[in-house]
């Protein structure tokens, strides 16, 4: 299965890229996928206590289950208004 | 009459959003807008790039909207945030309610900028008179 994982601000910048495919089994978590994340870009290590994962436009929890095509958003800290 | 795009790269037009939210049965209309202030920290600012995640922030202004209106007693809710570069002065979000009262109207009102500010996937960079550049800090999104 493949999903789309997209970078914002601070993400980003130190993933180097806006966005990527990566490969995930049948049956992954939101947590399984984000050890692979920071295994690929350790530059996010420092900031992954104040990330949150969201899944198809919905924030995650650490065990949401992926499925293929599924767009998974890197969220800092988020500073509107 | 056209809908107000929630998400938006162009400057915010507050009465288009007055506009929006007219009802002749409201007895008040509560306008909020957020804007770009001079000096954050103590440090003279520039400017500010604000990034979104715009279909989520659609997502989340809609739902948000709905939840106000099912909490408050209100006749209409209007809201509009927007991103990319923003000089000092401008407007970054703008937050219009109309109801009979203005009780509620405040109080939706100040819920609605509140929740905008945790939940919603939005975030600045500040550009200062220095020449230094930062995202500013920011929470964890909330659900």
């Amino acid at each position: 299965m493949i999903v789309k994982v997209l970078y914002f601000a601070a993400a980003e910048e130190l993933a180097s890229r806006k966005s990527e495919q990566m490969e995930v089994a049948e049956g992954d978590s939101v947590g399984q996928l984000a050890m692979r994340i920071l295994r690929a870009h350790p530059a996010l290590v420092p900031i992954s206590g104040s990330v949150r994962f969201t899944v198809n436009l919905t924030v995650a929890s650490e065990d949401t289950k992926l499925g293929d095509g599924d767009e998974v958003g890197v969220l800092p800290p988020v500073a509107g208004g | 009459m056209k809908k107000l795009a929630r998400i938006t790269a162009r400057p915010i037009n507050h009465s288009e959003i007055l506009r929006a939210v007219k009802d002749d049965a409201a007895g008040g209309t509560v306008l909020f807008l957020g804007t770009i202030r001079d000096r954050n920290e103590g440090k003279a600012v520039e400017s500010l790039e604000y990034e979104v995640y715009k279909e989520m922030a659609e997502k989340r202004m809609a739902e948000l909207e709905t939840m106000v209106m099912k909490k408050w007693p209100i006749k209409k809710i209007a809201m509009v945030h927007r991103y990319g570069r923003l000089s000092i002065g401008e407007v970054s979000v703008a937050v219009a309610v109309s109801s009979e009262h203005r009780a509620e109207a405040f109080e939706a009102g100040k819920f609605a900028i509140d929740t905008i500010k945790r939940t919603l996937p939005l975030w600045k960079k500040e550009k200062l008179k220095s020449g230094k550049e930062a995202w500013t800090k920011g929470v964890p999104i909330r659900r």
